[in-house]
């Protein structure tokens, strides 16, 4: 799920910066440095889309740095269990197989995905049912629910099913070609 | 009393008490490293504190605490344990008087059987309430049990990951999941049990892990029965969903305005249509009637039948207990008044209270010790 949120952070900014374009370096940096991570507290900070506010800055002793503390206002992602993703596979195995949707990795046991469906080995691994309609691979897209997630304090790494309804494939690269 | 519940939440509330039954009774909210013995045993609260939701929908959890005489920490500690579990759904927030009346009137629409005067408690103002509710459709999609997280073990050290370790376990040169500490191939857990099976080892051995699989086996099957058959009858049935906490206070506010009756309840709006052809359990509103002279010796019955497993309370019995357990606070003189229809009971050292009022009560308090000790008896 997404979510738009206030953070704040506090920032180190080298002297050389300091002149009339402190405020943007400050922003450049914050970008650089927060965007794409993830906490998880909040989950991954995708976009910033605002500053709210930058305190004071301090001198930190015998450096010469300064450290601003900065509210900024972001969007971040955060999957929950029950929550229904659509992702894309990116490694099929005898095991199941594991998908991205956006920064979230998500694995699908092999257990939770539909019974028809078979594991095929070869350099193009899949899942395929019996009739060869539906087929899992590398870069299917596939709807799936999440049921578990594992959060570590810079890491969410999620599994899935696709053992429910109108859950599975929704669009197959192989099909077209 | 709560007799005008839409039916199709009761397969729903007796699904929740066999599970209760099933999964949690044997559950203990202290560290493990603390006795099991006496007074610290708590085994048992997380049956009660459940089967106490299923006759409510969103309750704040002093007062839930109060109708069931549990300390507001203990009930706390048991209620965090479901919401991780994800069977209840909890709400936290600053209260203001105004708060406290639209909960309370939400309540009353609902004849949950609670006190509905909390509004003139100058206490409840501003303080952080936090209220709690069960997620029905959340315990029936864990029941249905699709969504385990699997397990996986290594042959060679017996060391154990789940499917949330799999980033970790993929390796670049097979299909396997492997070992972080030999490098093993992994086993799926279910698939280790059958490897088990056919594996070496002495006759004799694998006769009796075969019996005690068996045995397991059926065992299981006998236990959850009652519960398997229960999810039947609610699989086409729509899940009863009281919303947040404001959604539940505005519909069930607005629905007793409308029409005196819980058009509140979005499971009873549905109830018309959209079963499949699936018999509806239950049918006939279930009309309950108490009289107290018949209360101890219903409790009798209970105790003597303390122990026969998977035994569920006729929702009425646990009802009349609730009533009784009201806690006896300073305020409960200014309350009863203010909700003197209702139920609340006065403080026994209250010298008005009439004898008529004293008996009753200490039927009730009797009542209540033996549910609690049928209740601890049939956990040991
Ligand atoms: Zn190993």
């Amino acid at each position: 799920m997404f979510f738009h949120i206030v953070l704040e952070r506090n920032m180190q900014l080298h002297p050389r910066h300091f002149g009339r374009d402190l405020r943007d370096k400050l922003v450049t940096k914050l970008m650089k440095d927060v965007e794409g991570t993830c906490s998880g507290r909040h989950g991954f900070i995708v976009a910033i889309t605002g500053i709210e506010s930058v305190g004071k800055g301090l001198i930190r002793d015998g450096t010469g740095f300064v450290t601003f503390p900065v509210k900024y206002q972001c969007v971040v992602f955060r999957p929950f269990k029950g929550e229904i993703l659509e992702a894309v596979v990116t490694m099929v195995n005898k095991m199941g197989f594991f998908a991205e949707a956006g920064p979230v990795q998500i694995f699908v046991s092999n257990h939770l995905i539909p019974d028809d469906m078979e594991f095929q080995s070869g350099d193009m691994a899949n899942y395929t049912t019996s009739d060869g309609s539906v087929k899992i691979q590398k870069d299917s897209e596939v709807r799936l629910k999440i049921i578990g997630t594992r959060v570590d304090a810079t890491e969410i790494f999620c599994i899935g099913t696709i053992k429910d309804d109108f859950l599975g494939v929704i669009s197959d690269p192989g099909a077209a070609s | 009393m709560g007799s005008h519940e839409a039916l199709s939440v009761d397969p729903f509330k007796r699904l929740v008490k066999l599970a209760a039954r099933a999964f949690y009774d044997d559950i203990t909210t202290k560290g493990d490293k603390q006795p099991k013995t006496g007074r610290s045993d708590n085994r048992g609260i997380a049956v009660v504190v459940l089967d106490a939701l299923t006759r409510r929908q969103w309750v704040r959890e002093e007062d839930l605490a109060k109708d069931l005489k549990l300390h507001s920490k203990q009930l706390r500690r048991t209620l965090r344990f479901f919401e991780e579990e994800k069977l209840v759904t909890r709400d936290h927030r600053k209260e203001t008087a105004k708060g406290a009346k639209i909960y309370s009137a939400a309540v009353a629409a609902t004849g949950d059987g609670q006190p509905g005067g909390r509004e003139g408690d100058e206490k409840l103002k501003m303080h952080t309430h936090s209220y709690c509710c069960l997620d029905y459709a959340q315990l029936k999609d864990e029941l249905e049990s699709k969504n385990t997280v699997q397990e996986y073990i290594c042959p060679n050290c017996s060391k154990r990951y789940t499917a949330l370790d799999a980033l970790r376990l993929i390796s670049p040169h097979d299909e396997y999941f492997h070992c972080e500490s030999c490098d093993g191939v992994l086993v799926a857990e279910a698939d280790k049990l059958a490897a088990q099976e056919l594996g070496d080892g002495d006759d004799n051995a694998r006769r009796r892990r075969h019996e005690k699989l068996k045995d397991m086996l059926q065992n299981m099957e006998e236990q959850l029965k009652p519960l398997m058959d229960q999810l039947g009858r609610v699989k086409d049935l729509t899940v009863p969903e009281f919303g947040s906490l404001q959604a539940w206070e505005l519909q069930n506010a607005a629905g007793r305005a409308a029409n005196g009756d819980h058009g509140n309840d979005p499971s009873k709006s549905s109830q018309g249509f959209g079963f499949g052809g699936t018999p509806m359990p239950y049918v006939g509103e279930t009309k309950v009637e108490v009289d107290f002279s018949g209360i101890d010796g219903k409790g009798e019955i209970k105790s003597e039948n303390g122990n026969a497993p998977m035994k569920v309370l006729p929702p009425w019995m646990i009802r009349q207990g609730m009533k009784l357990t009201e806690e006896q606070r300073g305020e409960t003189k200014q309350e009863a008044k203010m909700a003197g229809s209702l139920t609340a009971v006065e403080s026994s050292d209250d010298k008005k209270i009439t004898d008529e009022k004293d008996d009753v009560k200490n039927i009730q308090d009797e009542y209540v010790k033996a549910y609690y000790a049928a209740l601890l008896k049939r956990q040991r």
